[in-house]
């Protein structure tokens, strides 16, 4: 995958967005795992728009708004078989057989029906808040690639951010992903950065990213300042990967980043 | 027994001088089970070596990995210098991966598996012919060598704020073994009549270590309170948040000149 979406075909970003929320479901999965169970740490939803909006959770999870972790672990769509590099330890490399799920595959069409879907995640959270009112407060990681289609996103944007369980606030980041080669705007402290109206509209709908967060921005080498906005704008490849990265990171738990030293083949 | 709470130990290693008062605790986390504790304590007085251990909670059978290594560090006579350990990690670390073998998983329990197990270790091998003791430590289970209300040393980890989620620790992996290792160490020291080693997994450390910092710790609580005292004394050290609410494992070990 090179730095840009440039000259891609539509087809091939979807491929590299169903790619990362796989992996990241893939990662909250081993996270909770200890030994042979999984804990339920986290539920999950998986909401898609374009032609409608949707769950994206197909095969034993289709119709699924809010799946527990456990869940997700015991019912991905397949598990493909593949091949791994690692090192064995004296100093050579050795391939060994491994499995990787699959619960969501690319999907693409023309339009940005942006503020159903944000409604749609509020129906969600509203269910999941009544149930879970001392619960940690959900974190929505809402990937666009244009501009909404269906109207001003301000209204609900603001409305998810009014949520919040009794220890916190719902955080809302938004990444918007460019076809074109704009410069990259990554986790802003102000809007005046911002190029246009969008930008702006996004902006003011993109909480401020925690403590937590930061720490995990600076793990990964990225920009971000207190005062920063959970917010990508004119993102690249990489920025969605870090995006979901630090989206993911306020666990309470150790990502183990440094324990991975394998290659994938 | 010696009226206090503690076992004097006699072991090969013993000399007609001195005798090893031995106290140990192992609590698992509050509201949790004995049979969930992750930390454990291991002692063997023909070696006169004391480990402990704590096993990373979301790892591949921690618990197991973590006893492995304590009960097994004690009954050796050798891994005392870094190369020995780093050896002695490999093999322990490929037995386990081979125990393992034929087990069927999950996908996400394969690649757990895969990763390994990881536990954080200090060991303590005590010479009463000196008196001195000898030690090795990977992550921030910790060695603290008290003197009257003094601390001595405190090994590896020397601060209470050092102590965070992410240490190094020791993997049984072969890859990630040996790019932990590096983060071995070896400290010796001397000891007095009176002096007292205690070891000790991360929470309880710190805790140790704060207390020294705030001039208010003495090491010879944990003999005067029964094990029904110590276990209400550290829930509710836990339940006040003064401790995190971690499994627990100390050792206290007295190094005592023999009264004939």
């Amino acid at each position: 995958m090179g730095d840009s979406f440039s000259g891609d075909s539509v087809r091939k970003k979807a491929e590299f967005v169903a790619e990362v929320v796989n992996h990241t479901l893939h990662d909250l999965v081993i996270r909770c795992t200890k030994t042979e169970e999984v804990r339920n740490y986290y539920h999950v939803s998986v909401i898609g728009y374009g032609r409608n909006v949707s769950t994206c959770f197909s095969g034993p999870l289709a119709g699924r708004d809010m799946v527990p972790i456990s869940d997700v672990a015991d019912f991905p769509l397949q598990v493909k078989s593949s091949y791994k590099r690692v090192s064995d330890g004296a100093g050579s490399w050795v391939e060994i057989p491994v499995r990787y799920p699959v619960w969501i595959h690319p999907t693409a069409d023309g339009k940005t029906p942006m503020c159903a879907a944000l409604i749609r995640v509020k129906d969600i959270l509203q269910r999941w808040l009544a149930e879970h009112p001392r619960g940690f407060p959900p974190t929505i990681l809402h990937l666009t690639d244009g501009e909404s289609s269906d109207g001003d996103p301000d209204e609900v944007g603001r409305q998810i951010m009014t949520l919040g369980t009794d220890d916190g606030p719902v955080l809302l980041f938004n990444c918007h992903i460019s076809t074109r080669r704009s410069a990259k705007i990554e986790y802003p402290t102000e809007e005046t950065s911002l190029p246009d109206g969008f930008a702006r509209a996004l902006f003011a709908i993109s909480s401020t990213l925690p403590t937590n967060f930061l720490a995990a921005a600076a793990q990964l080498g990225v920009h971000a300042v207190e005062g920063s906005r959970g917010f990508v704008f004119n993102g690249d490849p990489s920025s969605i990967v870090q995006f979901y990265e630090i989206g993911t990171s306020l666990t309470g738990m150790t990502p183990y980043k440094w324990m991975d030293h394998t290659e994938t083949s | 027994m010696d009226g206090s709470h503690g076992d004097i130990l006699s072991s090969a290693k013993q000399s007609a001088t001195w005798d090893l008062q031995l106290r140990q605790l192992l609590l698992p986390k509050l509201d949790h089970d004995a049979s969930e504790c992750e930390d454990a304590i291991a002692f063997d007085i023909h070696t006169a070596r004391f480990a402990v251990t704590d096993g990373a909670t979301e790892a591949f059978h921690a618990q197991q990995w973590a006893r492995n290594l304590a009960e097994h560090w004690v009954r050796n006579e050798a891994t005392l210098t870094l190369e020995e350990f780093r050896q002695w990690v490999a093999t322990e670390g490929r037995e386990l991966h081979d125990s393992w073998q034929g087990l069927t998983l999950s996908w996400y329990s394969e690649e757990k598996a895969r990763t390994g197990s990881f536990a954080a270790f200090v060991g303590v091998e005590i010479d009463l012919k000196t008196p001195s003791w000898k030690a090795i430590a990977l992550g921030d289970t910790c060695l603290l060598h008290c003197r009257g209300g003094a601390l001595v040393k405190s090994f590896p980890l020397s601060r209470s704020e050092s102590f965070n989620s992410t240490p190094i620790l020791v993997a049984s992996n072969a890859a990630l073994h040996e790019s932990t290792m590096s983060s071995a160490v070896v400290d010796s020291g001397s000891c007095e009549s009176g002096d007292v080693l205690l070891l000790a997994s991360d929470a309880a450390a710190s805790w140790c270590l704060q207390r020294f910092e705030h001039g208010d710790f003495d090491a010879d609580f944990l003999t005067t309170k029964d094990d029904e005292e110590l276990r209400r004394f550290f829930d509710s050290e836990r339940q006040a948040g003064r401790i995190r609410n971690d499994d627990l494992a100390i050792v206290r070990i007295e190094i005592k000149r023999r009264i004939n």
